[in-house]
């Protein structure tokens, strides 16, 4: 299989992602982006080791290390994800108060 | 009491200035006495000098200031502010006195404003009245425009010689030393000021409303005469730029005042005004570098001047009134007063035998010699000054022939307030007749100028006829001015001038903050505005909204990325 076409599938993922980051606003499905994006990544990695191919499978064990990780990252941002949904009965990230300088002014 | 200690302490100053200065009347004599040099202080010296110029001038002062207390203890009976009133005559007196025997000038500068305020004070003794308190301001603020000339002269003349003493800035010059250009024009700007000339002469007359026993002490020994001491005692700092503009502001201001005096309807002002015509005539004499005749011509003017203000009080203390036409044919009421004021107005108008005669043809000789072009004016300007001398010989006849007939002559005015005017107690009197006698006996010392006393006694009876003719057609004499006589009683509206002046003035201020505001205070505005909008263009990307933020970030890449690529 030529190496174009993962890499191919890898960019559609990787801009599927970006733009759920970018134009989505509620927080799970920016999630969702991140781990789209993530994913893109870790197909390049897959389809470059088998291009490549050392005889460490270097590729492979990296992206198996990424995964591990990213499973920890989407735990950690669930959870934030619930603190604001607690916080604002809404997981939409444009309602999330932010404490700004501002605000602390006026507050004062 | 007060009037008897006032008149009693006048008398004592009057009696040993007498004896101090009769020694320095012969010429040649002079003394300089210095007490302290005042801690090196601006170099100022308590300094007195006398020759004979300050010594004739502590005569005219004190022996002026004699009679004015002595007319004012009969003249403000029962005025209650009279303490305060004859208090303030003996501050003047002493002013005054300052300015004569100071050496240093400083110490002239002390005096010079101290008068300023006690005309101000004087002249506003009436203060219930709106005319007198405008009256003072605004003879304290007239007078205040010379004061500023004065003291730049005195920082400049201090610079320049490196000393304020009178006595040796004048010895430095008689060592050939020339004088800066500046001193004198500046001087000449003092002396506008304090001597009512044009175009600062307007506060003179305005200043009526003041009891006229201070008329008569400004007019005749303060004050006023005061710019003509100045003058005379300075001028060797005179330039030949300087004397021209005294010259040329002498040669106007003489022939305006005679004008104006010709047009007045109330006796006070119309003495004011000759007052105005006749300081101009002792400052043509000094233009002409004539000084002896420039104070021959004041210690007259004084004698005859207090005689007319005082002749005016006294008329206006039998009729109630200073205005003309509450008066006439008071020469049978009031014949020591008729007979005063006919030899005051005879020598006011210059005829023979009074002094006025011999000192005013000893200025027009003066200023006739001037025109030979040996001296520092130029013959063009003598010639202008002396025209003006004789036509404002001719007017001063008109004027002093339509004042005498107007008062004395004719049938008598409506508004007699008391039942029947009549000659007043020896306190005003006694004051007359002094004057009187020396008016005329000032004319003994006199030297007679046979060429010019001629012309001027023809110009003379030329004025009395012409005023006399048309008084006799039932006509005021004021008419000879034809056309121009409206114009003329309301004094050219040189008040209004100087509104528009500071109207003007303030239009330019005006302009120059306008100017300052929008068009030079618009770069730094504009500065501001920019850096206002830069900012907000800076504010907009600090969104405040993650998104955004990694929107930008993803374009940076994707451009940082396209261009590796495409390079």
């Amino acid at each position: 299989m030529p190496l174009v076409w993962p890499l191919l599938l890898s960019c559609a993922l990787f801009g599927i992602g970006l733009y759920g980051v970018l134009a989505r606003r509620n927080a799970i499905l920016m999630l969702i982006g991140v781990e789209l994006m993530l994913n893109a990544v870790n197909l390049n990695l897959v389809a470059f080791d088998a291009w490549w191919g050392d005889a460490l499978r270097s590729g492979q064990s990296l992206t198996l290390f990424m995964i591990a990780v990213a499973a920890a990252e989407i735990g950690l941002g669930l959870a934030i994800v619930l603190g604001l949904f607690r916080a604002t009965g809404s997981a939409d990230v444009d309602l999330a108060v932010v404490d700004t300088d501002e605000q602390a002014d006026g507050a004062r | 009491m007060t009037g008897r200690v006032a008149t009693g302490l006048s008398t004592a100053v009057w009696m040993v200035s007498l004896v101090i200065v009769l020694p320095y009347l012969q010429p040649d004599t002079t003394s300089t006495y210095a007490w302290s040099d005042g801690g090196g202080l601006l170099d100022v010296t308590l300094a007195v000098h006398l020759d004979a110029l300050s010594a004739r001038l502590v005569l005219l002062v004190t022996t002026v200031t004699v009679l004015v207390q002595l007319f004012s203890t009969s003249y403000m009976r029962g005025d209650p502010r009279y303490r305060s009133y004859t208090a303030l005559i003996g501050l003047f007196e002493v002013a005054m006195l300052t300015v004569v025997v100071a050496d240093d000038l400083f110490v002239l500068l002390v005096g010079w404003e101290v008068m300023g305020l006690c005309s101000w004070l004087l002249i506003g003794h009436h203060w219930e009245l709106p005319a007198a308190r405008a009256g003072a301001v605004k003879a304290f603020v007239m007078t205040r425009f010379g004061d500023l000339g004065l003291l730049v002269a005195i920082v400049v003349t201090g610079q320049a010689f490196d000393t304020y003493r009178i006595s040796e800035v004048l010895a430095q010059l008689g060592s050939g030393e020339r004088p800066p250009a500046g001193i004198g024009l500046l001087l000449v700007l003092a002396v506008v000021g304090k001597s009512a000339l044009f175009p600062l002469h307007t506060w003179l007359a305005d200043a009526m409303p003041g009891p006229t026993p201070i008329s008569a002490l400004i007019h005749a020994a303060t004050m006023v005469v005061a710019g003509v001491y100045l003058v005379a005692r300075l001028l060797p700092l005179f330039t030949p730029a300087a004397l021209t503009v005294l010259a040329l502001v002498a040669a106007l201001t003489m022939v305006l005042g005679a004008l104006f005096a010709l047009m007045q309807t109330d006796l006070k002002r119309l003495l004011a005004w000759s007052t105005v015509s006749q300081l101009a005539y002792m400052y043509a004499a000094l233009a002409a570098s004539d000084a002896d005749a420039a104070i021959d011509h004041l210690l007259s003017h004084g004698a005859f001047k207090a005689l007319l203000f005082l002749v005016a009080g006294t008329i206006a203390h039998a009729t109630g009134s200073t205005a003309l036409r509450d008066m006439g044919a008071l020469r049978r009421s009031m014949p020591l007063t008729f007979a005063a004021a006919t030899v005051g107005l005879a020598a006011l108008a210059g005829v023979v035998p009074t002094s006025g005669f011999f000192s005013k043809d000893a200025v027009l000789a003066a200023v006739q010699s001037a025109t030979a072009g040996d001296g520092p004016l130029q013959p063009a300007v003598a010639w202008i000054l002396l025209a003006a001398g004789l036509v404002t010989v001719v007017l001063t006849a008109a004027y002093a022939t339509r004042a005498w007939l107007l008062v004395f002559f004719g049938v008598a005015g409506q508004s007699h307030q008391r039942a029947a005017p009549a000659d007043p107690g020896a306190a005003m009197v006694g004051p007359l007749v002094v004057l009187g006698v020396l008016t005329l006996a000032l004319s003994f010392s006199a030297e007679p100028h046979v060429v010019v006393g001629i012309v001027t006694t023809v110009l003379l009876l030329v004025g009395a006829a012409a005023s006399g003719a048309s008084w006799r057609a039932g006509r005021d004499p004021a008419v000879l001015a034809g056309p121009a006589r409206a114009a003329l009683e309301r004094e050219l509206d040189i008040d209004d001038r100087y509104l528009w002046l500071a109207g003007t003035v303030r239009r330019a201020g005006t302009m120059v903050v306008a100017g300052d505001r929008d068009v030079i205070d618009a770069y730094p505005r504009g500065v501001g505005a920019l850096a206002r909008l830069g900012s907000g263009l800076l504010h907009r990307t600090q969104a405040r909204n993650a998104q955004s933020y990694a929107t930008v970030l993803a374009i940076g890449a994707l451009a940082v990325a396209v261009a590796v690529i495409g390079r």
